[in-house]
């Protein structure tokens, strides 16, 4: 039985491995930002992200770029007496 | 064949040592790892005593395929009846102890009574002594480590050990191995302590032998391509679980200021990526690939020139966003200080940061903690608080007893600002947004807790064809699955599917990260039953090994129920449900949990576990699960 | 064409799968101490090296054999020893400078690299790529593209 050779669902994934993009985390998109980009608008959303780059051709999102998007965020924090 | 390693006894009050052969018939029932330990401690723990007292039962154990060819078969198990919830102790570290443990001859230990002076135990070759540690009471856990080789002469011996903090009796005390390894959550580190147990060490050179080596080989190596070949895995690499930490904190799941707000906003210094630059390189558990731990030197002040490991997620929500810092040189310190005492970092920043929630609603004054200054992102304060915890002095003393306890002493309304379910403080982050995670806090076994069902791949957004692969193997479910995070339909059954596995891969001794936590592609049931083959020679089907899991929660479950938990202690503190999360992406702002539907997920978590609307297991499962005459005392 | 394993204790993890696969290549099981290849280690500073044979030129252990039985093949290099002629006197291991002769002291018998077949295990397992197999003519040449990189890097921003 362990012996046979049907490959598992995980086994089978090792092919479709996908490098060059990042998934937006508002939308869910997969898009491809230029080779080392630091900033990149999702061209679905619009939102904007601040970009990593864990290897040469790995993109990930390291944070959304917060003057664009926060300014509510430091209304609350402010709201909540921080800085 | 390699599964001949053996169960020991030991009586630290009366120094009697007895070892045993472990029954087939138990391996196939509970393999081995954190699933034979819940039947240990079922069997060896008697209901209703004080978890610092000479009758609890320190166990130790290395799971099924510790050491063997499974790719990070590297994890070593420890339980007891924790000290601080007064449930299930139970908690998972990795390192080289277990296999180290393994070569030793020795699966599980079970260790009773209590010694009169500070002692260790030295495993080595089949044989086990109990050794003066009068000489190591009062060392740091990295200290300790390097004194018993030097006793021993011998720089292979690993050990696990207690810092000061499990000494003094911290109730968040762990157990420590290698530099940073930590049995982390549940305060065992504080049940070896009141037996006066200083540290576990081991050295055995003796075969693990493989049943079928040049196929375990083969598939191992398959298993690791796989494995390491997922972005997640390139991700940990670098990043290790900080990146966890940024991902979330992207879209405001990260808990900050004890709950307050849900995102630590433009703090580039703490984030994942800046952390990665004063990383050195990294280092790996035994035969793991992934090498999640960072090695750093503290570059600033005081500690300046010193080794560490980490941080991971925990010391970043502990040290930066839970307290308002955003200095990593105080994330750096903070785990550097946490990993040389011996505490749990993830407790600690709770601990700290409710104490800085009360400081600021005024219930704290300056006069409760001896002019300390407890406002938020005091880098300074936070330091010298978990000086404080761990060597018990001042407020310290009173944080160390964990947070119900604190709560009581503190009183006033001290007890609404703790985020804790069962007794054990909530992750570093916030829930309210995702109800399959929140779910998770509010059932685990353990109290509090992200290692025992989290259905972390739900936040990816994973299409319902792919969901259904996955959550409806190895058993079939046609209930809903729903690719939102946000929604309620069909959580309960990743949550109970996580936990079966969760549990399934501690009874192996494999590491969370090579099975479905962090990556959808990753190993589950199907490739273990060829891991369990090929290197133990056992047949095991995918369903038999969800069985094993299943058993294994179920035991834990009836555990705590016998030490009186009920329904009401599968909740979630009421900022959960009343206080919606101010910050983080408009998809998940204004987000919190409802009430009715929260209940009515809870109710079908317990009928698809097969336990009655009181959350206890109903005749038929246990009888299912073989669980119906425990405490059986086979061991 | 000489081989030989190259080692890169700076990308060395510490995880210890090349001894691991070592034992399991060779015996057929899981023992550590029954490895060809150890990791030395100075764990509380997060310093790892591993010592393997190195396959010397004019290697000690060939010369101190007094049965003539450890010999080096001038095609691959390989320091390998004959069972049948060894006594077991161990003065290899007495004389080897890396320590990389051992002692297996359950099937009684020297142990040393000896490539596993021309497909060193621990190189196939070593993800990090601290341990690779090279031809010896071409040790030196990613050190050299690396320190090349560097000054290139270095002239380009100068010229700027």
């Amino acid at each position: 039985m362990t012996g046979s050779h049907n490959k598992t669902l995980a086994e089978k994934s090792i092919k479709g491995r996908t490098t060059g993009q990042f998934r937006c985390l508002y939308c869910f998109e997969r898009v491809i930002p230029p080779k080392n980009a630091t900033e990149y608008t999702c061209t679905k959303c619009g939102y904007a992200w601040r970009i990593w780059w864990f290897s040469p051709n790995e993109p990930r999102i390291r944070g959304p770029v917060w003057e664009k998007h926060e300014k509510l965020s430091r209304e609350k924090m402010a709201e909540k007496g921080g800085a | 064949m390699s599964m001949n390693r053996k169960i020991a006894y030991i009586n630290l009050t009366t120094r009697e040592i007895k070892t045993e052969n472990i029954p087939e018939k138990i391996r196939r029932l509970y393999l081995g790892g954190r699933g034979l330990d819940n039947y240990l401690l079922y069997n060896h723990v008697s209901p209703n005593i004080d978890p610092l007292s000479s009758e609890n039962v320190a166990i130790i154990s290395a799971g099924l395929l510790v050491g063997t060819l499974a790719s990070a078969s590297s994890r070593t198990h420890v339980a007891a009846k924790s000290p601080l919830t007064g449930f299930i102790g139970s908690a998972n570290v990795g390192g080289f102890f277990g296999p180290e443990m393994r070569q030793a001859g020795f699966d599980h230990l079970v260790i009773k009574g209590k010694s009169e002076k500070p002692v260790y135990l030295y495993l080595n070759n089949g044989k086990i002594e109990i050794r003066d540690a009068s000489n190591l009471w009062g060392k740091d856990s990295c200290l300790t480590q390097t004194m018993i080789q030097k006793e021993l002469n011998d720089t292979d011996v690993k050990s696990l050990c207690i810092g000061q903090a499990g000494e003094n009796l911290v109730r968040y005390a762990c157990i420590r191995t290698s530099v940073k390894n930590a049995a982390g959550r549940t305060g065992i580190g504080a049940v070896w302590g009141s037996k006066n147990l200083k540290a576990v060490a081991a050295k055995g050179t003796m075969n693990i032998k493989i049943a079928h080596a040049m196929e375990a080989l083969e598939y191992n190596k398959k298993i690791i391509d796989q494995i390491v070949s997922a972005k997640v895995s390139k991700t940990m690499q670098k990043l290790g679980t900080l990146f966890i930490w940024g991902a979330t904190n992207s879209t405001g799941l990260v808990r900050t200021r004890n709950f307050q707000l849900n995102q630590l906003t433009n703090a580039d210094d703490v984030e994942p990526e800046s952390i990665e630059e004063e990383l050195v390189g990294t280092a790996g558990c035994f035969g793991c690939q992934i090498h999640c731990r960072g090695k750093y030197i503290i570059k600033h002040g005081k500690y300046k020139g010193t080794y560490d490991e980490g941080p991971e997620y925990t010391s970043l929500g502990a040290f930066a966003s839970e307290v308002g810092c955003t200095s990593k040189n105080t994330v750096l310190v903070g785990n550097h200080l946490v990993n040389y005492y011996g505490l749990d970092t993830l407790e600690t920043g709770s601990m700290i940061s409710w104490a800085m929630e009360l400081y600021e609603k005024g219930i704290l004054t300056k006069k409760d903690t001896n002019g300390l200054d407890l406002t938020w992102g005091n880098d300074e304060t936070v330091i010298k608080l978990i000086h404080m915890i761990a060597n018990r002095e001042g407020l310290g003393d009173i944080l160390a007893e964990g947070p119900i306890r604190a709560a009581d002493i503190i009183g006033k309304d001290s007890l609404k600002y703790q985020i804790h379910v069962k007794g054990m403080s909530n992750l570093h982050s916030d829930e309210r947004p995702t109800p399959a995670l929140a779910l998770n806090v509010a059932v685990s076994s353990r109290g509090s807790d992200h290692l025992r069902g989290r259905p972390a791949i739900d936040l990816y957004h994973l299409p319902e064809k792919f969901l259904k692969k996955i959550y409806g193997n190895p058993v079939p479910y046609d209930g809903p699955l729903t690719s939102d995070y946000r929604d309620y339909e069909g959580k309960p059954w990743q949550v109970i599917w996580q936990e079966i596995c969760y549990e399934a891969v501690d009874c192996l001794g494999i590491c969370k990260f090579h099975t479905v936590f962090l990556g959808p592609n990753m190993p589950a049931f199907d490739e273990w039953t060829k891991l369990i083959y090929f290197n133990t020679g056992m047949e095991f089907t995918a369903k038999e090994i969800w069985d094993v899991g299943d058993r294994g929660y179920t035991m834990e479950r009836l555990f705590n129920i016998r030490e009186g938990l009920n329904r009401s202690h599968d909740n979630l503190v009421d900022p959960y449900f009343d206080e919606p999360v101010p910050l983080g992406l408009p998809v998940v702002r204004g987000k919190f949990i409802d009430r009715d539907k929260f209940k009515i997920m809870l109710d079908q978590y317990y009928e698809l576990h097969g336990w009655d609307e009181n959350g206890v297991p109903k005749p038929e499962t246990l009888e299912k699960l073989s669980l119906n005459n425990e405490p059986s005392g086979l061991l | 064409m000489e081989k030989i394993l190259v080692i890169d204790s700076e990308k060395c993890t510490g995880c210890r799968i090349c001894e691991q696969v070592c034992s399991v290549w060779h015996e057929k099981v899981v023992n550590t101490y029954r490895s060809r290849i150890k990791i030395v280690k100075w764990e509380m500073t997060g310093e790892f090296l591993p010592m393997v044979c190195r396959q010397c030129d004019n290697a000690p252990c060939v010369q101190v054999c007094p049965m003539e039985a450890i010999s080096k093949d001038s095609d691959t290099g390989l320091v390998s020893v004959n069972y049948d002629k060894c006594i077991g006197c161990l003065m290899c291991i007495s004389i080897c400078p890396f320590g990389a002769m051992s002692y297996d002291f359950i099937d009684n018998k020297v142990m040393k690299c000896d490539f596993c077949d021309g497909k060193p295990q621990c190189v196939r397992f070593c993800d990090a790529q601290a341990i690779q197999f090279k031809e010896k003519s071409n040790t030196n040449k990613d050190a050299m593209q690396t320190a090349a990189e560097q000054v290139r890097k270095a002239a380009t921003s100068i010229n700027k």
